[in-house]
């Protein structure tokens, strides 16, 4: 039982798309937080910061130069494993993304964002 | 009747995606050389791509999943990331050489400087995307493309030996290095890997449920016939006309000069506009594409029909690659040999963009009735196998033949 619950865990949740309750794509599942023995689902973590742990052990270093923390300031959000409403072709949320911190880079309120000729 | 329309004219548009600068390219020049023996590979990287959108198509409108958004789940992060890394440099390079194309197109047409077409070219091209909704973007370029068909007229023209003509659809692959090298180049020309990812997006631009898999169908049989039609004329054609001469066709134009030769000035400003909106829409296709697959593989919104304000990091990201191609356009490298190139890495890419959608489109957990049946699973997996083989014969031919030159 233990062995499946694994499996679907890497196989359904890890790398899925997140949609929010407007069904706005706001981020994949990077990485999944575990908690407790047996081990439990405690939260999806999504963010630029966890894409050096993702990679070959030989890329991490180079990759966490790149585009580590330490340089870019890129951070990790965490989603509590209550705010997912439902799993089927993507990951929906009950809430906002915004409200999860999710989706900033697509946010009209960002720096960058604000700056393009369209905005 | 009214649905009978419809379905014709979204086969039309997705028509548009199908003949690009590579087919043109690579087409004419197998018919300059060896006559009708390469319509075999064509009809081969045909029925490939038919193949390959089927299946794209249907998981699109099944799970609502484009080719990026499978590729991290059956590959992971890593492999997904060197996928996504391989097609992104192929598509930045097919973009330029499409943006070369429509240049080299207006060039002939209206008789200015080249480097100023260039920049004309992208600037329409915005312009276009700006302005118009997907659907009719794709319908713009694909009912223009139907110019081209004037090229099928012209084998009717030309009359060729019939016998002659279909001995070249047995497959034969007993010749030179260079021979061999047109084989890859025409079944890659074919099957660009970003034809597919934008038709499989565009089917969720679109709003694709399970209702449009008999769409999806008529589009992959009935549509890339067509495309395959196309594809084989120019072959016929330039097998026709330059073959006995010995001309080595260098340059696009060369790809109307069937139709002038047959019609006259009418002949070749049917060609010549044909080309430009197959050629126009191809470069709308690969640079969309190019910008699906980074916002596919990263979770960010996308599409054409968020718009940019809801979708500011896509719609970005596709002006960053417009302006890349531009630049490299600009940098004085010939478009013809930009799409060599484009064409033969992208058969090398192929296998790790394939492979995933080929594993979803045959898993009953995702899939449910609309898994791969029989005849999709044997065609899939044999695809598969003949893709391999040319990814590893690609580059060593490339190099062997010194990029086609000889």
């Amino acid at each position: 039982m233990r062995g499946e619950g694994t499996i679907f865990v890497a196989h359904r949740l890890l790398d899925e798309q997140i949609l929010d309750c407007d069904g706005k794509r706001c981020g994949r599942v990077d990485d999944i937080e575990l908690r407790g023995s047996p081990p439990r689902i405690a939260a999806l973590l999504v963010g630029e910061a966890l894409y050096p742990r993702r990679l070959p052990r030989r890329l991490r270093r180079l990759a966490r130069r790149l585009a580590g923390p330490e340089r870019w300031g890129a951070s990790a959000m965490r989603v509590p494993w209550e705010e997912v409403d439902e799993v089927n072709a993507a990951i929906h949320l009950r809430g906002k993304a915004e409200d999860l911190g999710l989706g900033e880079g697509d946010d009209p309120e960002n720096w960058m964002v604000r700056r393009l000729p369209w905005n | 009747m009214k649905s009978i329309l419809k379905i014709a004219l979204g086969i039309i548009a997705a028509l548009g995606g199908f003949l690009d600068i590579g087919d043109l390219v690579f087409n004419t020049q197998a018919g300059a050389l060896y006559r009708y023996d390469l319509l075999w590979a064509v009809v081969l990287g045909t029925i490939g791509i038919a193949v390959y959108a089927e299946m794209c198509g249907r998981v699109a409108a099944v799970t609502g999943r484009p080719v990026f958004d499978t590729i991290r789940m059956r590959l992971g992060f890593g492999t997904g990331l060197a996928a996504l890394i391989a097609s992104t440099f192929v598509n930045l390079l097919t973009v330029a050489a499409e943006l070369g194309g429509l240049a080299i197109v207006l060039e002939l047409l209206f008789d200015a400087p080249f480097s100023m077409f260039v920049v004309a070219a992208a600037i329409v091209l915005v312009a276009v995307v700006a302005v118009l909704p997907f659907g009719g973007i794709e319908r713009i370029f694909g009912y223009g493309g139907l110019m081209m068909l004037v090229v099928v007229v012209t084998i009717f023209h030309q009359s060729p030996d019939w016998g002659e003509v279909a001995q070249g659809f047995v497959p034969s692959l007993s010749g030179s290095t260079l021979y061999l090298y047109f084989v890859v180049g025409v079944f890659s020309a074919a099957l660009m890997p970003y034809e597919v990812h934008f038709y499989s997006s565009g089917a969720i631009e679109e709003g694709w449920t399970e209702s449009s898999l008999k769409e999806n169908r008529l589009n992959a049989i009935v549509g890339y016939s067509l495309g395959g039609l196309l594809a084989c004329a120019l072959v016929i054609v330039s097998g026709y006309l330059f073959h006995p001469l010995g001309v080595e066709p260098n340059d696009l134009g060369t790809v109307a000069l069937p139709a002038q030769g047959a019609f006259g000035e009418t002949g070749l400003l049917l060609a010549l506009g044909g080309i430009m909106f197959c050629v126009g829409g191809a470069a709308i296709d690969s640079s969309f594409s190019a910008s699906y697959n980074v916002a596919q593989f990263l979770g960010w919104e996308w599409g054409r029909y968020r718009g940019p304000r809801k979708a500011p990091r896509f719609t970005f990201s596709w002006l960053i690659f417009l302006f890349l191609a531009l630049l490299i356009v600009e940098s004085g490298i010939n478009p013809v040999e930009i799409t060599e190139y484009a064409v033969v890495f992208s058969v090398v890419a192929l296998p790790l963009t394939y492979l995933p959608i080929l594993l979803i489109a045959g898993d009953r957990s995702f899939m449910g009735d609309h898994v791969n049946g029989r005849l999709a699973n044997l065609l899939g997996w044999t695809y598969f196998g003949v893709i391999i083989v040319l990814a590893v014969a690609a580059v060593p031919l490339l190099l062997a033949t010194n990029g086609g030159g000889g």
